[in-house]
């Protein structure tokens, strides 16, 4: 017999089930890849999309470094080529700055994340042969900078117009763009939402699965309903562990793979306070916002003597961490209003919108106080689902609804 | 063990709504006996068993498991096969056996080892690694009873483990309850087909109503009811009736009637001595069932007053 206190043995032995019998099965394999499916649905919405994109692109930059002298003329340059483009379509707003020492080092500087804006071209260099280095995103920007400078000569009456030929050089970001913190907060919203609602749509499956197999009497038999409860919120934790790496590796490993361009557009997705401490906030939150849901549906689902139950149970739970995204995503489009304080500290949001937070702002502290008070609530929901889980599963598998249930009797009476 | 009693559990009541399903029921079965749980359907026999194991509290009364009053710190020494049977369907026979041990204590690699011992024991070594939904009935009914048993439990359990299986089958489980006794196991099983109580019981508790109507060996039960005779005259005509006890009654085979409280030798001289003579006489001790009936019937009179 093992030496492992009882509880924890034997809530390892349903995890383990639990775990083999999610993992070792063909379905799985669609669950792995189920995020190819649903990168559509993943953006939910144009709301959270859009909302974000807009924010992102508002903070673009262009940097042109050119001599004080050239400077009006480059801008006057730059409002008559930008009234050409549709308003949706006009290339980012244009900074321009004068030279230093070494305008090449200035122009790589300028990539360097700024409060509130990032650059995604800079310009530097004699106007007729032009440097223009530009990130991952920013090739368009580039061309743009390369017209203008051309535009800019042709604005010198005494210039006798030698044709500007720019050199375009990609580069490498060294450090995420700000709209790339906004995009790893929607990953990590997104990740987390699609994440719980997989794993706890599985966990009542397997709560049904056993209901209707009658296996939960030999269980509840044989170790504490507790032990079931623990049990069966490890086992898909454990799966979900599994899908988590699966996906950080390929994620990790893609960039090498994709064309220079593509992978520096990856890399300007980046959160705020580096990828290893957000890799284990977003791990951290994620299991808090699991652990707060998967309490809450297997204590549904133990109520549910059928399917048809069990889905009438599981759609406003679902509604509800729907609308918790929702807030989130709201969060992300506007990190400093007071709504997103209270986003932040309601227990049922707070997971999503401190995951978002993590990849926009570099503090930590917030994280240590908001993983309390998230433990403090996933505390909670675990005693009450335990409490709930325990009183449903003992009740009768008759069927009958719900509502005229009001005095419970047990699986059988003979 | 040391415990004179596996199992001693004193007024149980439970309630479920207004009904008393389990009203004040005392049972205590012998280390090392088989006992058996007997009564009708709805009788309370199966809430009997699961308050004894914890599955579910009782609103009133005592009981101890192995010693324990609190019946889960035994669960580790105890084997259950519940009356809704369940198993996983997609696990493969050795592992739902050593998932059951494992639940009770008993590592994996043990487990599946003994679970292979134990099937093929049991006539079932062609279906080690065949998967639970493909198994018949019956056959997933003995992986289940293997899994009970397959971390030597020091109670088992049963309840109603005779329903759903063939006569082959069947004698192959009391076969194996026998077994499990003999290796010093206590065995505590309910059921409503007293043909198995008969053969397997060493002591018995019959419940009817939610109440215990009985308690005692299965030769205490039968000996509730007086002899009955049965008797085949020589010459046999209306008169005969006359000189037969009132409650005699007739059949092709003959007559039968309860040997009164002096013996037949009275009743055998009056038809003698009238000219009906003897062609055959037996005196028979009134089986399980006949006592079991008795009991019931009572209990349920009892209950309609």
């Amino acid at each position: 017999m093992s030496k492992l206190p009882r509880i924890v043995r034997q809530t390892f032995t349903i995890a383990r089930r639990d775990f083999v019998a999610t993992v070792f099965t063909p379905t799985f394999l669609l669950f792995l890849l189920s995020p190819l499916f649903t990168i559509g649905f993943g953006l939910v919405g144009g709301m959270g999309a859009s909302s974000v994109a807009s924010g992102s692109t508002d903070k673009t930059r262009i940097v042109a470094i050119v001599a004080p002298a050239q400077q009006a003329a480059m801008r006057a340059a730059d409002a008559r080529l930008r009234a050409m483009f549709p308003r949706g379509d006009r290339p980012a707003t244009l900074t321009l700055e004068n030279p230093s020492a070494d305008p090449q080092a200035q122009a790589r500087a300028a990539f360097a994340v700024r409060k509130g804006a990032d650059v995604s071209a800079a310009l530097f260099g004699d106007l007729t042969h032009p440097t223009i280095l530009y990130d991952g995103q920013g090739r368009g920007d580039a061309r743009y900078l390369a017209a203008l400078a051309e535009a800019t000569l042709r604005t010198n009456p005494t210039q006798t117009a030698p044709l500007s030929t720019a050199t375009l050089t990609s580069i490498a970001r060294i450090v995420p763009t700000e709209g790339g913190h906004k995009q790893a907060a929607l990953v990590a919203v997104i990740g987390i939402f699609f994440l719980t609602l997989l794993l706890a749509g599985q966990l009542v499956g397997t709560m049904m699965e056993e209901r209707s197999n009658k296996v939960i009497e030999v269980l509840a038999a044989a170790v504490s309903l507790e032990a079931v409860f623990f049990g069966k919120l490890l086992g898909m934790f454990g799966s979900a562990l599994l899908f988590v790496a699966f996906w950080a590796t390929l994620v990790s490993q893609i960039s090498g793979i994709l064309p220079a361009q593509y992978a520096s557009a990856i890399g300007q997705i980046g959160p705020a306070v580096g990828v290893p401490i957000f890799f284990l906030l977003f791990f951290a939150y994620f299991a808090m916002a699991y652990l707060l849901l998967g309490a809450v549906f297997l204590g549904a689902g133990a109520q549910a003597s059928t399917p048809r139950e069990l889905q009438m149970l599981s759609l406003p739970i679902t509604i509800i961490q729907v609308a918790m995204v929702g807030l989130a995503l709201k969060a992300i489009g506007a990190p400093d209003a007071a709504s997103t304080r209270f986003i932040e500290l309601f227990p049922l949001s707070s997971p999503y919108a401190m995951a978002a937070r993590a990849a926009d702002k570099p503090d930590l502290w917030p994280h240590v106080a908001a993983l309390g008070w998230q433990a403090l609530w996933v505390a909670i929901a675990i005693t009450i689902g335990a409490r709930v889980f325990r009183r449903g599963v003992l009740k009768s598998g008759s069927g009958r609804p719900l509502f005229r249930r009001r005095n419970a009797v047990d699986i059988s009476v003979s | 063990m040391g415990q004179e009693f596996a199992v001693r559990a004193s007024g149980l009541i439970k309630r479920f709504g207004d009904r008393r399903v389990v009203d004040g029921v005392d049972i205590a079965v012998p280390t090392g006996t088989i006992y058996g749980v007997l009564g009708p359907n709805g009788a309370g026999k199966t809430t009997t068993l699961r308050m004894l194991l914890g599955i579910i509290e009782p609103d009133g009364g005592t009981r101890t498991l192995l010693g324990h009053e609190r019946p889960r710190e035994a669960s580790d020494r105890v084997g259950y096969l519940p009356e809704e049977r369940g198993l996983y369907p997609a696990m493969r026979a050795k592992d739902a056996i050593a998932f059951m041990g494992a639940l009770r204590g008993l590592d994996l690699k043990t487990g599946r080892k003994r679970a292979v011992a134990l099937l093929e024991a049991a006539g079932l070594g062609h279906a080690v690694d065949t998967k639970i939904r493909k198994l018949s009935k019956g056959m997933a009914q003995l992986v289940q009873l293997l899994g009970a048993v397959v971390h030597q439990p020091d109670l088992l359990v049963l309840d109603e483990p005779f329903s759903g299986l063939d006569p082959v089958n069947q004698e192959r489980l009391e076969a194996l309850i026998l077994a499990e006794r003999d290796r010093g196991a206590t065995v505590l099983f309910s059921t409503h087909v007293m043909a198995h109580a008969e053969r397997l019981c060493d002591r018995l508790a019959i419940i009817a109503g939610g109440k215990r109507r009985f308690e005692g060996t299965v030769a205490e039960a039968r000996g509730l009811l007086p002899m009955r005779a049965h008797y085949v005259p020589e010459r046999d005509d209306a008169a005969i009736a006359t000189h037969l006890p009132q409650d005699a009654t007739h059949d092709e085979r003959g007559w039968h009637f309860e040997v009164p409280d002096g013996g037949v030798e009275q009743a055998l001289s009056r038809l003698i001595g009238a000219g009906h003579g003897i062609a055959g006489l037996s005196i028979e001790r009134p089986g399980l069932h006949d006592a079991f009936v008795r009991i019931v019937g009572n209990a349920a009179l009892e209950q309609g007053q």
